[in-house]
């Protein structure tokens, strides 16, 4: 028997399975992607377009199929699942890259003195005690001496001189300058972004104070007559959330509008029984039962009352 | 298709919670699955996060409608209650009014519950209470507003309204065209 026919048949569709390239194809199975970076033949390409376009679709898909038939696969009810690699291609971020912070002063002092930036480790080694600790924080550093229970007072010192409290002091001063330092840094940041920033807001007045007088005539502004170069009155744009919101955001929101609407109506009500009329009468029963309620005062309205007789 | 701003979340949560109290939290929090409430043409929708997420890449005047639609907003911003949120308002419920046989087919036209009509009601309900109506076998039938609280209810003349009729099942025949 002569299996050499069958044998060239199978070997040959085997071969159709294997697509080779002269610049191999790019195949990115995260994004079921195919890149083919071969020039076009343009020889075959005018002689048959679609054939061409067609063998080279069916080339890429081929790869990209024989690619995701080699990963591992899972059972599953549905058939065989497959777990997609994680993509190789970067695309393009969607946003722009964020603007780089405008230097703090300190920053550009230390970029004018060349002084290069030097992190300073969470704890310092302490030569008293022969251990780690904090540089500042619990029992940090910083704080060294002020619980200390024997201090040196210098000659001439005050009366109520306190070393302790000096050092917390000086302390504590440095920390709120470093704040005011901070403050001014985020000050002068704001400053930097908006010029001129007065020019611009008497343009934005009197801009407001053209729109108000353009709609203050007898037919708002409709039948006026139009001058020369004179724009379209824009009203104000509205603002929406966008729809694409985490939805477990807008759940909070929408609890917290009904639990504010819930003590509206509470308080409403407590006004309702309570303020509308000049008696209360709820605090008159309690007053006059003595927090008994009402029915304990018809019981004792028919009974002499046993409270006075105090001994 | 937009979220709800705050000043029309609240109109609509008032007007749900005259129905449904504090059963209200139940509708936002499902334990199911992630709901939410979308304006599309002045339409208040309650629909799934999923569906919600199909429909944003619907343009906005090839969408017609999505989930379910709770009522709408009237040109004056008052927000009404339609009958296609009975299916909630019904599951929900604090009051209930059911009516006898021979009143159904009056209320299901559109015209008021009076006494005669009246089968059982929810004890205490108050005067002004959103309610909801079902036939004397438990079909949700539509809803509406008491006009007298039980208790004032016993000294009434058979003729006189109990509940003034907001919205019944029959809407759905006769605004057809315009309900969803």
């Amino acid at each position: 028997m002569d299996v050499s026919e069958i044998l060239a048949s199978h070997e040959a569709r085997q071969k159709l399975n294997v697509v080779e390239k002269e610049i191999p194809l790019v195949i990115d199975a995260g994004y079921l992607t195919v890149t083919d970076l071969n020039p076009v033949d343009k020889e075959s390409y005018e002689e048959d377009t679609e054939a061409y376009l067609l063998a080279t679709a069916r080339d890429g898909v081929q790869a990209l199929f024989s690619t995701l038939s080699a990963l591992p696969t899972v059972p599953s009810p549905y058939g065989p699942l497959t777990q997609l690699p994680p993509p190789t291609t970067e695309l393009p971020r969607a946003k722009p890259l964020p603007k780089p912070k405008p230097p703090t002063k300190w920053e550009q002092f230390a970029k004018a003195k060349g002084i290069q930036k030097k992190r300073k480790d969470r704890k310092v080694w302490d030569e008293e005690k022969q251990e780690w600790v904090n540089r500042w924080g619990w029992g940090g550093k910083n704080k060294e001496g002020e619980g200390a229970w024997l201090s040196e007072v210098k000659q001439g010192a005050e009366v109520d001189h306190d070393p302790a409290q000096e050092l917390r002091n000086s302390r504590k001063a440095r920390v709120a300058k470093n704040e005011r330092q901070q403050l001014q840094n985020l000050a002068r940041a704001q400053g930097s972004s908006s010029q001129a920033p007065e020019r611009e807001e008497r343009k934005k007045d009197i801009d407001r104070t053209l729109a108000t007088t353009r709609i203050s005539t007898a037919s708002m502004g409709r039948f006026d007559r139009q001058l020369e170069g004179e724009k379209k009155l824009k009203g104000v744009k509205r603002k929406f959330e966008p729809n694409e919101r985490s939805i477990e955001e807008e759940k909070k929101n929408s609890l917290a509008i009904i639990s504010k609407l819930e003590n509206e109506s509470k308080r409403a009500k407590k006004e309702k029984s309570g303020g509308d009329e000049v008696l209360n009468v709820r605090k008159a029963i309690r007053s006059a039962s003595g927090g008994k309620g009402s029915a304990a005062l018809t019981r004792n309205s028919s009974k002499p009352k046993g409270k006075k007789g105090k001994r | 298709m937009r979220p709800l701003t705050e000043e029309e979340s609240k109109l609509v949560f008032a007007k749900l919670a005259n129905f449904i109290g504090k059963n209200l939290i139940q509708l936002i929090d499902r334990p199911d699955e992630p709901y939410c409430f979308r304006l599309h043409r002045d339409r208040v929708y309650y629909v799934s996060e999923a569906s919600m997420r199909l429909a944003i890449s619907v343009a906005r005047p090839n969408l017609v409608s999505l989930g379910t639609c709770f009522g709408k907003f009237t040109k004056s911003g008052k927000f009404k209650l339609q009958i296609t949120a009975l299916d909630y308002l019904a599951q929900y419920a604090k009051y209930k009014v059911w009516i006898k046989p021979n009143g159904e087919m009056p209320f299901l036209y559109g015209n008021h519950v009076l006494k005669a009509h009246l089968g059982r009601i929810t004890e205490d309900t108050p005067e002004h209470q959103g309610v909801v109506v079902y036939s004397m076998n438990d079909i949700p039938l539509g809803f509406g507003v008491t006009a007298r609280s039980t208790v004032d209810t016993r000294k009434l003349d058979p003729t006189a309204i109990l509940v003034f009729h907001q919205a019944d099942v029959g809407e759905y025949l006769r605004d057809e065209e315009t309900l969803f």
